[in-house]
Order: structure tokens, then sequence, then C-alpha cells
């Protein structure tokens, strides 16, 4: 009987057309809008995890100025972190301000210092040669993309760092991922020297923007962030934080789902104005077929019957709409990230993730939402007195 | 003495319309027996429409006793009385009262679907009681494709589709033209002949000659019995 019930709200919804398809667009709308933010969120959250990772490792530290402030250094000695029992590798970061002089331009230009370490970070560096070829000794220095612009320079000329003469070797490849890709430094704005000739010119205790630890694979995080405190508080430094994969994770990912929280709270206000919208498409309708409904009283339907066959009229609807909403929210996210895509010039950067909890729940909710509107109208119609309603013009 | 069909003792129905009280039924005793033929004439605003509907269970009184078939149906909630509709009585009115957007066999076996009769089943009786009526042809018109009659066919159809126990029909004849409503009439005829109990409310003298018993009301009082 359920069933019959069912397939008699169904064509009373065929029946109506134009205007159960308006009452439809309405849940649609915001299924569509909750739908396309949660999974371009989604897909932004497994993204970032992935950068992360792919920059930090799970098995690695980084150590900076407190709230990952790289604008301020820190002191410490990367040689004594290295010697950390379960310390695979560590790498400091050391840029420095210096006077450049090129052939076609001159200024004051971030030099980091290199550490042949680096290449063991390469990936999280991302310290590409573009033309040219890397550094391999003394006197030789690799330029950013727009430091070479601003210098004038290029492979096989030479360039003047604090009075002294470099040969470019290389120009390092523009960053296509952002800033977040090479972990705080725009390698676009960089000159490269080795980090001896850079503790040349700037000699003295040794401050670092930030140090990247890279620990055993059986080694102890909280020991190894332990000792590494212990060293940081030994040279002095009180300003230096430790953030660890999942530290780092955590931050930004509760930052994203607090963005996305809001924006799919919004996004479910238009769902809510779609339910007022099968709100009063049922109302409507319950005036409509009052006549119906005290025929279908006459040849016995009972009150829980009449209710269903409303309730499930306006669910149907919102089912409808949360399943067209479904599809055409993905195609939204889908499209979107592939238009930012294309504008950041970033492929493959992300894509927008749809999880079975998302679908499932976006037919659960909108369907929830259309019942939820109809069971006002519907116990309206179930109340009717069928002789009343028999007599309704 | 074995129950009847439907008694009322005494009943009573008073519509408030604001502050004013209209009383449709003054006290009203009839007993229907099964295989009656009952005729409810008068004028307009006689009763008639407020009889039916008490005796088909679709009002309560507010005043007296309804037995049907022995058991006081006064007290009984919603749900047992609209089963009780769906299972031992059937209706015709005199606009069809059909469901715009349902077929004709679909309307027919709609009393069916409440009662839980399952799909193939339904479909068959349905189908079999419009043939009986001579709408084999029109099980899958929409009663905006038929004509009065053909309508109030599938009407008739409708109400006897559960086999009920009585039919009651508020002026069947009321929106048809002549020969259609004799043709209707027919079919009564037939029924009673076949042992059904039907009470009806007519204007129609004719329709009122067919009726085995003619009651007559007015200001919500039986005045005259004639059989």
């Amino acid at each position: 009987m359920i069933l019959d019930l069912f397939r008699l709200s169904f064509r009373n919804i065929r029946h109506r057309g134009l205007r159960s398809w308006l009452t439809v667009i309405g849940i649609l709308i915001g299924t569509a809008a909750v739908v396309a933010l949660i999974s371009i969120g989604q897909g932004l959250q497994r993204a970032i995890s992935a950068q992360v990772e792919r920059i930090v490792g799970y098995n690695t530290l980084l150590i900076t100025a407190r709230g990952m402030n790289l604008g301020q250094r820190i002191r410490l000695d990367i040689d004594a972190i290295r010697a950390i029992p379960g310390v695979c590798s560590a790498l400091a970061v050391r840029v420095e301000t210096a006077y450049v002089e090129g052939p076609g331009g001159k200024g004051f230009l971030a030099v980091l210092g290199y550490d042949p370490v680096m290449e063991e970070f390469v990936a999280e560096m991302n310290l590409t040669v573009a033309a040219g070829r890397a550094l391999r000794g003394p006197g030789e220095v690799l330029l950013g993309s727009r430091t070479a612009r601003v210098l004038g320079a290029q492979v096989g000329d030479e360039v003047v760092i604090e009075g002294r003469k470099f040969l470019v070797v290389g120009t390092l490849q523009a960053q296509r991922a952002g800033i977040f890709a090479t972990g705080g430094l725009n390698l676009t704005d960089l000159l490269v020297i080795s980090l001896p000739e850079l503790r040349q010119f700037f000699p003295g205790p040794e401050l670092v923007q930030y140090a990247v630890v890279r620990l055993t694979d059986r080694a102890d995080m909280a020991a190894v962030r332990e000792a590494i405190r212990a060293h940081l508080a030994r040279v002095g430094e009180r300003n230096a934080a430790l953030t660890d994969f999942e530290d780092l994770t955590r931050n930004i990912q509760s930052v994203i789902r607090g963005v996305q929280a809001f924006l799919a709270g919004i996004a479910g206000i238009a769902l809510l104005v779609g339910g007022v919208g099968v709100m009063n498409t049922m109302y409507t309708a319950v005036l409509e077929r009052t006549r119906e409904i005290g025929i279908l009283k006459a040849v016995g339907a009972k009150d829980s019957h009449v209710l269903l066959l409303f309730l499930f009229e306006s669910g149907l609807m919102g089912l409808a709409g949360g399943a067209l909403g479904l599809l055409i929210g993905f195609g939204v996210a889908w499209t979107a990230t592939l238009i930012v895509g294309r504008l950041f010039q970033a492929q493959n950067a992300f894509s927008p993730v749809l999880s079975g909890a998302l679908v499932l729940g976006a037919l659960f909710f909108s369907f929830l939402v259309g019942a939820v509107a109809g069971i006002f109208p519907a116990f309206r119609a179930a109340r009717l007195p069928p002789v009343d309603a028999l007599r309704y013009e | 003495m074995s129950a009847a069909l439907v008694e009322l003792h005494g009943v009573e129905k008073i519509y408030r319309l604001g502050e004013v009280e209209v009383p449709a039924l003054r006290g009203v005793d009839l007993r229907v027996e099964a295989g009656d033929f009952l005729a409810l004439i008068g004028p307009s605003g006689s009763g008639k429409s407020t009889l039916l509907h008490v005796l088909g269970l679709l009002d309560r009184p507010t005043g007296g006793r309804v037995l049907w078939e022995g058991q006081d149906v006064t007290k009984l909630n919603g749900g047992r009385l609209a089963e009780l509709r769906g299972r031992r009585i059937g209706f015709v009115f005199q606009m069809f009262n059909l469901v715009p957007n349902l077929t004709a066999l679909e309307n027919a076996e709609l009393p069916l679907i409440f009662l839980g009769v399952p799909l193939g089943l339904r479909r068959k009786r349905a189908e079999e009681v419009l043939v009986r009526l001579g709408l084999g042809d029109r099980l899958r018109h929409r009663p905006n494709q038929l004509s009065g009659g053909q309508q109030q066919r599938v009407a008739l159809a409708r109400a006897l589709v559960t086999d009920p126990a009585l039919l009651i029909a508020d002026e069947p004849t009321g929106n048809l033209d002549t020969a259609t409503g004799r043709e209707i009439l027919g079919i009564f005829s037939d029924l009673h002949q076949q042992g059904r109990a039907i009470v009806l409310a007519t204007h129609d003298p004719e329709a009122a000659e067919v009726a085995r018993i003619r009651i007559r009301l007015r200001d919500g009082r039986i005045v005259e019995v004639r059989s």
C-alpha cells in the first residue's frame, strides 16, 4: 500500500508539471550550491594534505619562528641538530639581503645559501634549473627568473655580490604552484650561491629563516622534538616553534573546514528557501485537491493515508531537487576548479571530491527538507473532515 | 431480532455557523435492512444529504446513536470509520467526484488501495466491475475524456468494487440528461434485484419511483414513509 501511495504521489507531481519543476528547482539550487562548495572544499583539503605531505613529509619537522613567521629569523646550529639521534637529515635555509650589481641593473636582493643537503629536499624546495646548470663550485650563482630580469643578466654573464664577482651558471624555473610549494621562499626573486660563500659575506652567529628536519623511519617524533627544544634552549633561541606534518595539516584543515562550513551554511539558506517553496506548493496543492481528499476519505482512506500521500509528494520533490542538484553542483564544482586551474596555470592543482557521504547526505537532506516542508500542509490535508472536503468547490 | 444494517436512533445534527446554530437533522429514527432500497426525498435543505453522510459514516451526528450492523459507531475513531467506509459502504455523488488525473481503471480500484489489496488482484477486480457496467473499452480514459453517464458509471464501479453492504447515492442523476439518468437508475434497479441495499437521495420523482421505500424529509425530520 505504501508503494501505491508513492505511485499516486508521483502521479500528482507529474500532473502539476511546470509548477512541480519550479518547486524542484528551488531545492535544486540550494543542494547544488551546498554540494559544489563542499566538494570543492574537500578537494582543496585533499590537495593541501598532499601538498603539505610533499613539502614536509610525514616524518618531517619544521623549525620556524613562532607562528610560522618566516620573516623572523631564528638562531640554531644545523650541525648540532644533524647529530641528534633519530634525525636522518636536516636543512637550514638561510637567506640574506645583499647588494647585487648586474649588467643591466642593481639593487638589494635576497640571496639564498645553497647547501648540498638541499638536493635531498629538492621536491620541497622546488629548485629546478630552467636554463644552464646547477651550482658546482665557488664563484657561481643561480638567478631566479625575476632577478635575472632585474639584473639584466643571462647564463654566462657576471654579477657582483657585495663586491665579489660571480658567474651566472643557471636560472631557476618560474614557480608554478605558489609560494607554499617552496616552503616559504619566493624563488623568482632570489639569487642562490653556496652556503659557505654566504657565510663569508655574513659572518657571526648563524640566523636562519627556517630549518627542515627529516627523521629516520623508526625515530620517535616526541624524543626528537624534545632534543631539538633542548638545543634551541642551549643556543638561547626562545622564539622558535616546532611544527610537524600533523600540526600543519590540522591547522590548515581546520581553517578550510571553518570557511567551508560558513559557505555551506550560506548555501544552506538557499536550500531552506527551496523548502519554503515546497511548503508553498504543497499548501496550494492541498487547497486545490480539497475535494479529492474528501473523495479519498469517502472511499476509505484514513487520515494517515492522506498524510503519507502528501508527505511523499513533498519528499519526492525534495529528493528530485537533491538528485539533480547533486549532479549540477558537482558539475559546477568541477568546471570551477578547471577554470581556476587554467587561470593560475596550475595543472592538476586539485579537483573536487564527491564522497559517498556527500552523495548520501545531499540526497537524504534534500528529501528531509522536502518532507519537513510538507509536514504542515500534509497534516492540514489529513485533518480535513470528509464532508467539508467533499463540499469544497 | 437480528441487527439491521444501519439503525439511527434520535439522530440530530446541528451545524454551527459562528454564533448561529443551524439544525440539519432533528431527531431521525431510521432502519436500513440488508436488501432495502430507500429513496430520501424532500426539498433542498430538508436534511437529505446530511442524513446520507451520517448513514455513510462520513459525518458524526451531534446527538443520537448510529448502529452499524449492531455496533455503535458514534464513539469510533476516524481510522476505524474510514475502514468501515472502505469495506462496507459505497458512495456515488451527484458530481461524480472522480479523481481527475487517474484513469477510469485507477479510479475504480482506488478503494482497494486503502484496503491493501495487491495490484494484480485489484486491477482484475476493478476491470471486472467496469466491464460489467459496460466500460470495457474505456478503462484507460481519464474522467475528462468520458461523458457524464460514463463518468457516473465509473463512480458506480468505484462504489461497487469492494462489494459493499450498502450503496449510498446522493442525487446520482442530478447532473445527467433524462436518458442517461434512466440508464443509471436501471443499474440501481439491477443492483437492488441482486440484493444490494441502497439508499439514495433525490429530487427526481422518476428516481424515487425506482426505490421500494420512499422517505420524505422536511426541516430535518422524517414526515412520510411510503412503500
